[in-house]
């Protein structure tokens, strides 16, 4: 995946500055071959170009990559041997060297100071990056390292810098630099207040340790202004983890109300438990392993094609698991109608029987779905990263959500459901073909389980045994919003999901669980049937 | 008043415990080995183990056969029941010769030094085995009162029940515990409780204990068989099947379901919890994986497969499907699993009444096919009826 | 207005005032009063969702109201607040109830099912250690004479007609001898002589229990009617005899009209 990755990265960075490259390998190749005295010059000259692959270089040339050739007597070049092949550096086409023992080859070593130079030059290079983030990065990072080389090019560059983003982190940087950096008390202070207005995380613990050593020295004023600026620190970094917890339970609340959906409808229905519910959450996880795997194979991974394997994989695992349910509605299922204890039963042997085919033909471990590009990343609101693989899930679950009231409220066949769910045989007398129906809706639901399973690639593991982990808590779920009752699934699971995470920090992830279940038993305490109990007249249900 | 239904029970009682009690043992002990009647310590332990999950799969059955409530948190009592006593053995292993410490090895790699107060109490067997058994009431208790009182049956209760198996187990698969700023250590978290040395003073792996244990866990078994069938003659047992059958019909008769439910439920966990504690010396170890949701599930298929609601069902049930089990875990582990799914699957679609209703629910088959291979003329006038 | 006045001699067993009960918006029973007095024998009717059966969950203690009161006269003068109680233990006080579907205990025999109902103790001691007295054995072979089952003592319940089952359970409330019987629908799915039976002996019992029966076969209440409650919409729309009650213009409206246009 890295793989994959980088080299995408690298060829992105091929195509955007093949113009600016050639005047930076000009450059160098004089800076290699140049005395002592001209280096100076062309340093500034190499700064201000700022090309990435200056890192690259610098890189060689101090591993000893990089050589000099006396082609004729007035005329030498420098050469970069690249894996067995030598190309020259001005050009960066390749270049015949017939005997590697030729004494007209000259392995180049840069001084100890231009060493120092080249760093300077290297580690700031990324504040000359193209792409803001970049520079963000780059500026925090030099920052932190509280060089006092530095200092001097963040100021600088704060002084061109256009982006108003990128100027508020180059802000952040210098102020901690001054953190270590200060040249009077008052500097200090100036700087410790900015951060704490600028609620810079990565300050707080230079700013803790400048309160502890003023304390000490018993600087009560500026133990106040550190206190306050950690203060404000602390407010933004509860907000962010807030809204992290949030999007991760909202994240994992959808895969449990997809889930939750299915075992609702399916329970709701035809009275069934499905406790291999879980198992088809996997084929749903192992579709999409599968789909990746044939994209890679037919068009390799590099090509654009790759890209749409997870896009392909959602309707197939839906139709996958689907067609797994509907076969086994009509070779099992359809037994167990209205025997909810047996039903659990017969359903767990297939659990255990589907658990371990999955075993056999992928093995104990888990395996690796990949997750598409235009999924990868984060989006930033207000300094709190929301990943794109969580975002989509929440989208997801919502789109599912959405087709699933559409099939039951505005199809023939969510009528034909409707009117099943509520009575059989009515329904049947009144003609409405029931066999067929509950096939396609336990048919419809494992297909739910499946896309869950397959949003869960993007955030979770795929393995024999990834349902287990779902399916008690989305039995919960069923079990409290009122069971077959859609909407008190959807708001049950969302507010288990979201609970759930927020205890978390807290408690652990393990105590964190034993609170929500030990809380949804005293729920049922006070609404024995759920959020939304069905009605009965019969008394012996 | 008598207890047995028929004469062929009776006798099948009093022959099974001469067998157990005193048969098997004797040719253990004193048949030397190589002798065809001998039978080996292994065979022993390995029946002792089998005896101990016939005893939790009449707890279940007690729970769900008689009274209608499918519990799928009984191994979770049964492994409550182990971890008490498997404390009681695990501090008594004596001092560890590779880490030179007198406290369990687990608690000594977490840097304590001395016994934390929860545990003291554990190195006193007679203490030990009380909470075996009380531990597990007490939970059941607590939360069988909860879960009755909000009338919560059927699944439901199938499915709160899998929760708490599951919420325990997490919690048990942990080292230590962290609450309100406190560490607690648990009870050894993945590996358990184990290497087990000595129980009462005697070896805990001699030939002579294993005999014992074994004689322990069928004098259970046979005091648990007693009891259900005695109950069943009762009028408390009366009320507990039409418990099963019609909840509300018993509670408008003037019967507090939620009482009865919650002795039943509690007595079934402190018989699982007894069990448990004399399986932990037999087979030698505890962990948390004995708490999975699935472990209880297995003890459902046991009886189901045995045949609920009957009083030799389960002990059939858990023999057989335990003996398979071994038998495929050697010959064929790939597909064990496939296989007890198999059982579990076949079990509810074609034989409701287990093993010990096979026999009945075979002979109409049995006739149709007799009669169709009979001679010709006698067909005709029996296949009317 | 012309209602027949309840004799005043006669003391009350029951009395419901004020009752509203909704589900969701839905007002099941709206200010409903209702008064039986000791002895007694009402017929309860009325359309399918007037309340019949709610009014039975509230007087058995399976619901409790929104507002008003339930209140139950024993002997001893004392008061008893229905709405404060738990449903096991509205049948210790004496009122007991027969389902509208048969509800016996299907695996255990027609004596069994006697055995469990007979008035008495229902502690869980007393379970595990009570033994037949030779006086139970009696009541229970008299009951077994009175609903028709005395030949059928071992039969399993669940082997029963539809009919014997709701005698059965019939039977399960003489056992329990309560004060008040609430009875639903008992002539569902019997034979007309099942039903002229069980209407005997209903009669039969009037006087030494007091009945409410809800029925909605108007044959039957015909038979067994004295004094008839009309149910609609959770109120009380009329009470009187079969005849007044059967006159009245917006009883025939609601109920009997709708029934008589079906016929």
């Amino acid at each position: 995946m890295k793989k994959i990755l980088l080299s995408f990265g690298m060829l992105a960075v091929a195509a955007f500055s093949s113009a600016q490259q050639d005047a930076t390998r000009e450059v160098l190749e004089r800076l290699a071959l140049a005395a002592r005295a001209e280096q100076a010059g062309l340093l500034e000259e190499l700064a201000a170009l700022g090309d990435p692959y200056i890192k690259d270089f610098v890189g060689a040339w101090r591993t000893g990559e990089v050589f000099s050739y006396e082609v004729s007597e007035d005329e030498t070049i420098a050469l970069r041997r690249v894996s067995e092949r030598y190309i020259r550096v001005a050009t960066g086409e390749s270049f015949e060297v017939a005997d590697e023992e030729d004494e007209r080859l000259k392995k180049i070593r840069p001084s100890r100071k231009l060493r120092r130079a080249l760093k300077t030059i290297t580690d700031t290079i990324d504040l000359s990056s193209p792409d803001a983030k970049t520079r963000i990065e780059a500026a925090l990072k030099l920052g932190l390292s509280q060089n006092t080389d530095y200092l001097e090019v963040l100021r600088k560059k704060l002084e061109i810098e256009e982006d108003a983003k990128v100027r508020l982190k180059l802000e952040e940087a210098i102020n901690i630099s001054l953190l270590a950096n200060a040249p009077d008390d008052a500097a200090l202070s100036a700087a410790i207040e900015r951060l704490g207005e600028l609620k810079s995380l990565p300050a707080r613990d230079g700013i803790a340790g400048i309160q502890d050593r003023a304390a000490e020295a018993g600087d009560e004023a500026l133990v106040e202004t550190c206190a306050s600026a950690i203060e404000k620190i602390d407010a933004a970094r509860r907000t962010i983890e807030r809204w992290g917890n949030l999007v991760r339970g909202l994240s994992t609340g959808s895969v449990l109300l997809i889930v939750a959906f299915g075992l609702a409808i399916t329970f709701g229905l035809m009275g069934i438990i499905n406790m291999a519910h879980g198992e088809f959450i996997a084929i749903g996880g192992y579709t999409c392993f599968v789909v990746q795997n044939l994209f890679a194979d037919a068009f390799g991974v590099q090509s654009a094609a790759y890209q749409w394997f997870f896009w392909t994989s959602l309707p197939v695992a839906f139709l996958v698991a689907g067609a797994v349910g509907f076969g086994l509605e009509k070779g099992m299922f359809r037994f167990l109608y209205k025997r909810p204890l047996e039903s659990l039963l017969a359903t767990w042997g297939l659990s255990m029987i589907m658990q371990q085919l999955f075993r056999l033909k992928f093995g104990a471990a888990n395996v690796q779905v990949n997750t598409p590009d235009a999924l990868i990343g984060s989006l930033e609101v207000g300094g709190v990263a929301l990943s794109y693989t969580r975002i989509f899930v929440i989208a997801f679950a919502g789109v599912v959500v959405l087709m699933t009231w559409i099939l039951l409220s505005k199809t023939n066949l969510g009528l034909y459901i409707r009117s099943v769910m509520q009575n059989r045989n009515m329904a049947s007398s009144l003609g409405i073909p029931v066999s067929r129906v509950n096939s396609l809706t336990f048919a419809f639901g494992c297909g739910l389980a499946a896309l869950a399973g397959a949003a869960l690639s993007q955030i979770g593991n795929v393995g024999p045994t990834m349902g287990q982990a779902y399916i008690v808590d989305s039995f919960m779920v069923v079990v409290v919003g009122g069971v077959g009752n859609l909407l008190g699934a959807g708001l049950s699971a969302l507010g288990i999901g979201t609970v759930d995470q927020f205890l978390q920090p807290y408690w652990g992830p393990v105590m964190g669980k034993i609170i929500v279940y030990f809380a949804i038993i005293l729920f049922l305490q006070w609404k024995p049937g759920g959020l939304f109990p069905t009605k009965s007249r019969s008394m012996d249900d | 008043m008598k207890i047995f239904d028929t004469r062929i029970e009776f006798f099948g009682f009093i022959a099974a415990a001469c067998v157990l009690l005193l048969v098997l043992p004797s040719m253990n002990a004193f048949f030397p080995e190589g002798s065809a009647l001998h039978v080996s310590s292994f065979q022993i332990s390995l029946w002792g183990k089998y005896v101990t999950y016939a005893v939790l799969a009449m707890s279940l059955n007690a729970l769900w056969g008689y009274t209608g409530l499918l519990c799928l948190c009984q191994s979770l009592f049964f492994a409550l029941g182990a971890y008490a006593f498997g404390m009681y053995l695990v501090l008594h292993i004596g001092v560890d010769e590779v880490y030179n410490t007198p406290l369990p090895v687990f608690m000594d790699f977490q840097g304590y030094t001395e016994l934390p107060w929860y545990w003291a109490p554990f190195e006193w067997g007679p203490f030990a085995v009380l909470a075996a058994v009380a531990i597990p009431g007490l939970v059941a208790f607590a939360f069988g009162a909860l879960v009755f009182r909000s009338r919560i049956k059927g699944v439901y209760f199938s499915i709160i029940t899998q929760a708490l198996t599951y919420a325990l187990m997490l919690l048990f698969f942990k080292n230590n515990l962290e609450l309100f700023g406190q560490s607690y250590i648990l009870f050894g978290g993945n590996n358990g409780l184990n290497d087990f040395k000595e129980i009462f003073g005697a070896d805990v792996n001699s030939a002579a204990t294993q005999r014992w244990l074994f004689v322990a866990s069928v004098v259970l078994m046979l005091l648990v068989y007693l009891l259900i069938a005695w109950v069943l003659k009762t009028k408390f047992g009366k009320v507990q099947q039409a418990i099963r059958d019609s909840e509300n019909r018993i509670r408008f008769s003037g019967y507090s379901t939620t009482a009865y439910k919650l002795l039943i439920f509690t007595v079934c966990a402190m018989i699982a919890g007894a069990a448990g504690a004399l399986y932990v010396p037999q087979v030698g170890g505890i962990n948390a994986n004995e708490m999975t949701p699935a472990k209880s599930l297995d003890v459902v298929v046991w009886v189901a497969f045995g045949g609920r609601g009957t009083k030799f069902g389960p002990i059939l049930g858990a023999v057989v499907v335990s003996m398979l089990k071994s038998y495929f875990l050697r010959a064929a582990p790939d597909s064990w699993l496939i296989i007890l799914g198999a059982i579990f699957i076949f079990t509810v679609l074609f034989m409701p009444n287990g093993l010990v209703g096979l026999p009945k629910q075979l002979k109409p088959l049995w006739k149709r096919i007799r009669n169709s291979s009979a001679p010709g003329g006698e067909s005709p006038a029996t296949s009317g009826s | 207005m012309a209602r027949i006045p309840a004799e005043k001699h006669t003391p009350l067993v029951l009395s419901v005032e004020g009752v509203d009960k909704s589900f969701d918006g839905f007002k099941a029973i709206d200010d409903l009063n209702f008064y039986l007095s000791d002895g007694e024998l009402r017929t309860v009717i009325g359309p399918n969702g007037a309340g019949k059966s709610t009014f039975m969950d509230l007087v058995t203690a399976r619901t409790k109201p929104d507002n008003g009161k339930i209140l139950f006269h024993r002997d001893d003068g004392e008061d008893i607040d229905l709405t404060r109680v738990r449903e096991h233990h509205v049948s210790q006080l004496g009122i007991g109830r027969k389902f509208q579907n048969p509800t016996v205990y299907k695996s255990h025999t027609v004596y069994d099912n006697l055995k469990l109902s007979l008035s008495g103790k229902r502690g869980l001691l007393h379970a595990l250690f009570y033994r037949e007295s030779p006086s139970d054995r009696d009541k229970i072979f008299s009951v077994m004479e009175t609903i028709r089952l005395a030949k059928h003592a071992d039969v399993i319940a669940g082997a029963l007609s539809h009919g014997q089952k709701q005698w059965l359970e019939i039977g399960m409330l003489l056992a329990q001898d309560p004060k008040i019987m609430l009875v639903d629908e008992p002539a569902a799915g019997m034979s007309d002589e099942e039903t002229e039976r069980t209407g005997e002996l209903l009669l039969s019992l009037e006087g030494k229990h007091s009945l409410i029966v809800i029925e909605h076969d108007m044959e039957f209440v015909r038979q067994i009617a004295r004094r008839v409650t009309v149910l609609h919409q959770g109120h009380v729309l009329k009470e009187g005899s079969f005849d007044f009650v059967k006159s009245d213009p917006r009883v025939i409206e609601v109920y009997l009209g709708r029934q008589a246009r079906k016929h």
